[in-house]
């Protein structure tokens, strides 16, 4: 079996090991695989492994490298993937209890990319039920329970991708694919410590992956660093005919290059000011000690601020309604209310009733505020700010009794459909990880994505790990 | 700051919060720890009402009354009591976010976010691509 210490490793380390053939995918696989068996119950991390589908996948890889036909960073490197994405013949949940067993005939393009790039899918991992598309309350909104925080497991991981979050914090798997559509990457890549890209809407195809607002939805690496998070969108970004929401072939594809140049382009740094109203006072200090360093890093770094509107009511009006659509059929059956969480139960009922005036005025309010943020990135390559204001938070907390706080930059973000990229950057004294997320023009995810990488050259936040005992 | 000016900045912010969690929002928003946690796999049974349900305007109010009276008494909808009173609840943390919408200046001229994507079948179908040239000589 493969060393802890090695399954830990980022995507970028094991795959110089497999090149150069130290490493066996085989061996690699069923290291995963047996940590997962054994931990992945402990943070209710996943929907179900796919062993089977797993050692076929290790087998072949091994082969081929044998054979020296090395695919690339990605060959013999397991994950796994939100329970959202359909995989032919394994059942796809989507975390919800009316869809325990559905089964889909088909696999999505962002698995199929994987796989091409020879990625080994070891299981499907678990998630607020339809990725939070009905609405909830309580962080056991999910078929498989809630997901545990591996760094403190009285903790939340943060959904959506909830098990993905787990996932790559507890080393159960060299990388996992999550979605977003308000927050799903950003807040379970920070409150776990991993780093996560959503990328500009339209850059990844979402054929397979169940929809919840069709102009908002986006799929996206979690992994242990911004360079894997960089090869993995490289492998799963791409224009495709089957999904008329993603971008013309030219503006969609993405391609890494190893060394990047990270000091060829300046970018130019924007600090906002106004993302967050409060931090929690042990983020706060975190998150001071992460504006010192960036200003060592960008030394041209100077404040930003964010427009002012009703940015988060218009998301809210559009998600909302968009949902409501995608699940009509499961709010008029009534089967909406076999949902675990009570407020998911009745939510859509009054998603239902926005009237279609205010969704499309929404939706004109969006235009405006898209050219305001284009207006912002004259100035400015990338956005930078705490991904969260607050770290982990327990699992029965009561979201709707509980204290919350404005979110404009997941509403202008998601509603923009701009690139953003959470990297850990500290600590609370609680041992729970901080987040910083790096927001890009859209279609500019290099821009992000060199931001993290830069900052990760610095600094060792990101290869720190939860001691979790077997 | 005076005191109705930060009262008003005080609801204003709870009605901001507060459509966040009625929001079908794929993240529930986070919010700060504050008791020890006791891990449940199963939501309290114990129904939570929020205390500081953001007070409407009346005509606001009655829109929110209205939605709640009309999903309500749709005769495929059953609900429980416990079920109403979040449908309830829900229907006035919705009502702040259309009143903000629906005050925002639009112009005419300000188009949707979302335009019509005509289908072109080369899209749904891929074709070969042809060589000939098309070069008027």
């Amino acid at each position: 079996m493969v060393k802890d210490s090695v399954l830990f490793e980022t995507v970028g380390e094991l795959a110089k090991k497999i090149q150069s053939k130290q490493l066996s995918p085989v061996e690699l696989t069923e290291s995963y695989l047996q940590r997962s068996e054994t931990l992945g119950p402990r943070f209710n991390a996943y929907a179900r492994l796919t062993p089977d589908l797993a050692l076929e996948q290790a087998h072949n890889a091994e082969k081929e490298i044998q054979r020296g036909h090395y695919r690339g960073p990605l060959h013999g490197i397991p994950y796994a993937a939100k329970d959202l994405l359909t995989v032919k013949g394994i059942p796809t949940t989507w975390g919800a209890k009316p869809f325990a067993d559905q089964v889909f005939d088909y696999t999505a393009t962002v698995i199929e990319h994987l796989t091409n790039v020879g990625a080994i899918l070891i299981g499907k991992a678990s998630m607020i039920e339809l990725a939070g598309g009905m609405g909830y309350m309580y962080a056991s909104a999910s078929l498989q329970g809630e997901a545990k925080n591996p760094w403190d497991t009285r903790c939340w991981t943060c959904g959506s991708s909830s098990g993905s979050g787990a996932i790559v914090a507890a080393a159960l798997a060299g990388f996992a694919i999550g979605t977003e559509t308000w927050g799903s990457i950003v807040c379970p890549a920070a409150f776990c410590g991993v780093s996560g890209l959503r990328p500009t809407y339209g850059r990844v195809s979402r054929r397979g992956a169940m929809a919840l607002a069709y102009s908002m939805d986006k799929i996206g690496p979690m992994a242990r660093s911004a360079e894997d998070c960089t090869r993995i969108f490289a492998a799963i970004a791409g224009h495709d005919p089957l999904d008329r929401g993603t971008l013309p072939v030219d503006r969609a594809a993405f391609t890494y290059s190893p060394a990047a140049d990270l000091g060829s382009h300046t970018l130019r740094v924007g600090w906002l000011t106004n993302a967050w109203k409060n931090y929690d006072p042990a983020v706060a200090k975190v998150v001071e000690a992460a504006h010192k360093y960036m200003k060592r890093r960008f030394p041209t770094m100077k404040d930003a601020a964010l427009p002012e509107g009703p940015w988060e009511d218009a998301a809210n009006i559009i998600m909302q309604s968009e949902a409501a659509s995608s699940f009509s059929e499961l709010i008029r059956s009534g089967r909406v209310k076999e949902l675990n969480d009570p407020m998911g139960r009745v939510a859509g009922y009054v998603a239902q009733d926005i009237p279609a005036a205010d969704y499309t005025s929404a939706q004109r309010i969006r235009e405006i505020l898209q050219k305001k943020m284009n207006e912002l990135f004259d100035s400015c390559d990338v956005l930078v700010t705490a991904s969260q204001p607050v770290p982990a938070t327990p699992l029965d907390m009561n979201l709707l009794t509980g204290l919350s706080f404005p979110d404009p930059l997941g509403a202008i973000g998601n509603l923009c459909g701009l690139p953003a990229l959470s990297v850990p950057c500290g600590f609370t004294e609680k041992n729970l990880p901080v987040g910083l997320q790096f927001i890009g023009r859209a279609g500019d995810d290099a821009a992000v994505l060199q931001a993290g990488r830069t900052f990760q050259a610095g600094s060792d936040w990101h290869r720190k790990h939860p001691a979790i005992k077997a | 700051m005076d005191e109705n000016e930060s009262k008003k900045l005080s609801r204003r912010d709870f009605a901001h919060r507060a459509i966040l969690l009625s929001a079908t929002a794929s993240l529930a928003p986070a919010a700060i720890a504050l008791e020890p946690s006791t891990a449940q796999n199963n939501p309290p049974a114990k129904k939570q009402e929020p205390s500081n349900l953001p007070k409407l305007p009346p005509a606001s109010q009655a829109e929110a009354d209205a939605r709640f009276q009309f999903v309500t008494t749709l005769p495929a909808n059953q609900f429980d009591d416990e079920q109403k009173a979040m449908l309830k609840t829900l229907c006035i943390y919705l009502q702040p976010a259309l009143d903000r919408v629906r005050a925002y200046h639009l112009e005419n001229s300000d188009g949707p976010a979302l335009y019509l994507k005509p289908l072109v079948e080369r899209e749904k179908k891929p074709q070969p691509i042809h060589t000939q040239s098309s070069k008027k000589s």
